[in-house]
């Protein structure tokens, strides 16, 4: 810091934003353990419910898998 | 406070007078213009841009958790926010080692492109125009006025507006029809945006490893529906633009050298391309040159490079007029880049940021902005570059380098061919921008409306092959990742106004240093070391005055229009100063200053 006279910070600047012990989302795997997410990208119902998911799935395999959310 | 002081070489000796503008309202943020006018020979002898706002973004990142780059960031802009935490993204991706997922870069795309068309048509219809509209021009070259309501609008077919003076009434603030639609129009824009990017203008679904937009068909319909509601509204947009453009050259010969400068211009490249980008350093170069707005400079109408690993290394920040103390006796940050290149101690990397602030002196240092140039390998020159308000140099480097080639733009090598899809009542057009003979004031302002049209004709394309990838159902747009410890990244992209880059240097997982630089620093940069003007400087500098009235009730419009064409954007009030201390109109005047005390 330059020859300029700064106030006392109330916190560290490094104070981290995150907090020991809480997941993370962006952690190696988080994908992996997201429920109805495939590795090869698409999805499949159990990404928006997990209420009977199979039987929102599209009924014919040609059609893409579009879970609404 | 008027002076007698000799008038520049060359020209008849003149009574100069200092006129000021600060700051400089219609932009965001604290710039002042100070000029000396030479009102014999109608020139501005002397200017100096200054701005009295300090930020301290590199100040205040350090130590913070890297992933919160993007969202603290995009605090800098209340306007292009969004294109700081998508820069913040490339430089996170670089340095964790990762790439957004395919569908994630093309929603990045489609967010950016509405951005640029909202950000433009505001500017430009709202801001840009108030200096082009009927009442200013009624106030300011009232010869010229008479003219425009004599002269036929060339372009009438398209935006239906007979004369240029009819044209000119429809820009007039507040009441015109093309600038109360031009508020609509940002409003849909900004509706796509945030369908993409979560919130506008700061996103909240922007991350590094992609986005967190939920991919449904129906995001990218309503994206498309909106965009095909404003698509004749871009092609008369143009067509207006060419017309009072091309009019303001026949009424005023010579009007060509008002804001204009030697071609030096920067483009950083946006939108990329996810078939090729990884975000390694190693290839920049070639995922650089498969953006769909080619990374380039250009100098006297001539590409340098379109390498993006070059335009890395040759930045250097300069000091010399600007409040800070030099950091060369600071330890740096990378001393060599991972392709073993060295890096420059002025370079961003190893930039530390000392402020010290102090009274504005224009003989020795006047602002807080540094200025950044960029080392010319060849010469040695540090070139003040400059972005042409960002839409000038992105579609000069893409026209010259002649890669980008997609079903809707083409880049031909001394033009670039936009096609814009039929609207409600126009057909398909395809708009050509060539490249223009001058960089000068009118040049970057019809640029900028040739860009929204670039970027609408390319959000069509990201939209098609988004949807594909919806359509066989690839709807993947995350990636995980873990901070890496140590790590350097940085990142290219295009703010609105022009070149956005952010170094940043991670140890112990935080950031040990962190540099953002928006175009602005590059376009209102004072005199650096070697007493090179920056380009606000240097294209007011020597400009010629074509405004009718005299020093006591000079409005200052051409010097307005050569500022406003940069799309200039410090982080307002209403104030202009003539020298005398008499402020003809005082509102708001939230900053400190010499003119103020």
């Amino acid at each position: 810091m330059a020859q300029i006279r700064v106030g006392k910070p109330d916190v560290a600047p490094d104070t981290p934003s995150h907090t020991k012990g809480v997941d993370q989302g962006n952690r190696k795997g988080a994908y992996d353990h997201e429920p109805g997410h495939h590795e090869d990208g698409t999805a499949d119902s159990r990404r928006s419910t997990g209420i009977r998911p199979k039987e929102r799935d599209p009924i014919l395999p040609i059609m893409p898998n579009l879970p609404p959310g | 406070m008027t002076t007698s002081e000799q008038a520049p070489a060359g020209g008849e000796p003149g009574q100069l007078v200092e006129m000021s503008w600060d700051p400089i309202t219609r932009i965001i943020g604290n710039l002042g213009i100070y000029t000396k006018i030479d009102f014999a020979n109608r020139r501005v002898a002397e200017c100096h841009s200054t701005s009295s706002l300090f930020r301290g973004y590199s100040v205040f990142m350090k130590g913070k958790d890297p992933r919160d780059a993007g969202f603290i960031t995009s605090r800098i802009c209340g306007i292009c926010g969004d294109n700081h935490t998508t820069c913040s993204v490339y430089a996170q991706n670089m340095a964790y080692g990762i790439k957004n997922p395919p569908l994630a870069e093309w929603i990045l795309n489609l967010g950016e492109a509405a951005e640029y068309m909202f950000d433009h048509t505001i500017f430009q219809d709202n801001l840009v125009f108030v200096d082009f509209c009927e009442a200013m021009v009624k106030d300011t070259n009232p010869s010229v006025l008479r003219r425009a309501r004599d002269t036929e609008a060339p372009n009438a077919e398209v935006h239906g507006y007979r004369t240029i003076a009819d044209i000119m009434e429809a820009f007039n603030p507040f009441e015109g029809a093309v600038y109360k639609e031009a508020l609509q129009v940002s409003r849909t824009t900004r509706e796509m945006f945030c369908l993409m990017e979560g919130r506008h203008v700061h996103p909240s679904t922007v991350y590094p490893g992609g986005v967190g937009t939920m991919p449904s068909p129906t995001v990218f319909t309503d994206y498309l529906s909106r965009l095909m509601g404003i698509v004749d509204f871009i092609k008369k947009s143009v067509a207006m633009n060419d017309d009072v453009f091309d009019f303001f050259y026949e009424a005023l010969p010579g009007y060509e050298e008002v804001g204009r400068r030697r071609v030096m211009l920067g483009c950083w490249g946006a939108f990329q391309d996810p078939a090729v980008v990884d975000y390694k350093y190693e290839t920049m170069n070639r995922w650089g040159k498969a953006m769909y707005v080619t990374p380039g400079i250009v100098v006297d109408g001539e590409l340098l490079t379109t390498n993006l690993v070059d335009i890395n290394l040759g930045i250097r920040i300069l000091l010399g007029s600007s409040y800070y103390d030099d950091w060369v006796n600071e330890d740096p940050f990378v001393t060599h880049d991972p392709l073993g290149n060295p890096v420059d101690m002025r370079h961003p990397w190893n930039q530390t940021t000392l402020p010290v602030p102090q009274k504005r002196d224009f003989d020795d240092k006047y602002s807080w902005v540094m200025s950044p140039r960029w080392l010319r390998p060849e010469t040695g020159e540090h070139l003040a570059l400059d972005t042409g308000g960002g839409a000038f140099a992105r579609l000069y480097t893409t026209a010259l380098a002649n890669m980008v080639d997609t079903p809707f733009v083409k880049s031909t090598g001394s033009s670039v061919q936009i096609s814009l899809p039929k609207g409600r009542d126009l057909p398909e057009t395809t708009l050509e921008w060539r490249i223009p003979q001058w960089s000068n004031a009118l040049e970057r302002n019809r640029a900028r409306a040739y860009f929204v049209a670039y970027a609408a004709a390319m959000a069509v394309h990201f939209v098609e092959q988004a949807l594909g990838l919806v359509r066989a159902g690839d709807t993947k747009v995350f990636e995980d990742f873990e901070v890496p410890d140590e790590a350097i990244g940085c990142g290219f992209h295009e703010a609105v106004r022009g070149v956005l880059s952010h170094h940043m240097v991670i140890r112990d997982g935080k950031i040990a240093n962190y540099h953002p630089y928006p175009p602005t620093p590059w376009n209102g940069s004072p005199r650096d070391s070697f007493g090179t003007p920056g380009p606000y400087e240097d294209a007011v500098q020597d400009m010629p005055i074509f405004e009718e009235n005299g020093a006591d009730d000079f409005r200052g419009v051409d010097i307005m229009r050569a500022v406003r064409s940069f799309d200039p954007c410090l982080p307002c009030g209403v104030h202009m100063y003539l020298g005398g201390g008499r402020t003809l109109q005082k509102l708001h005047s939230p900053m400190f200053g010499a003119t103020h005390g």
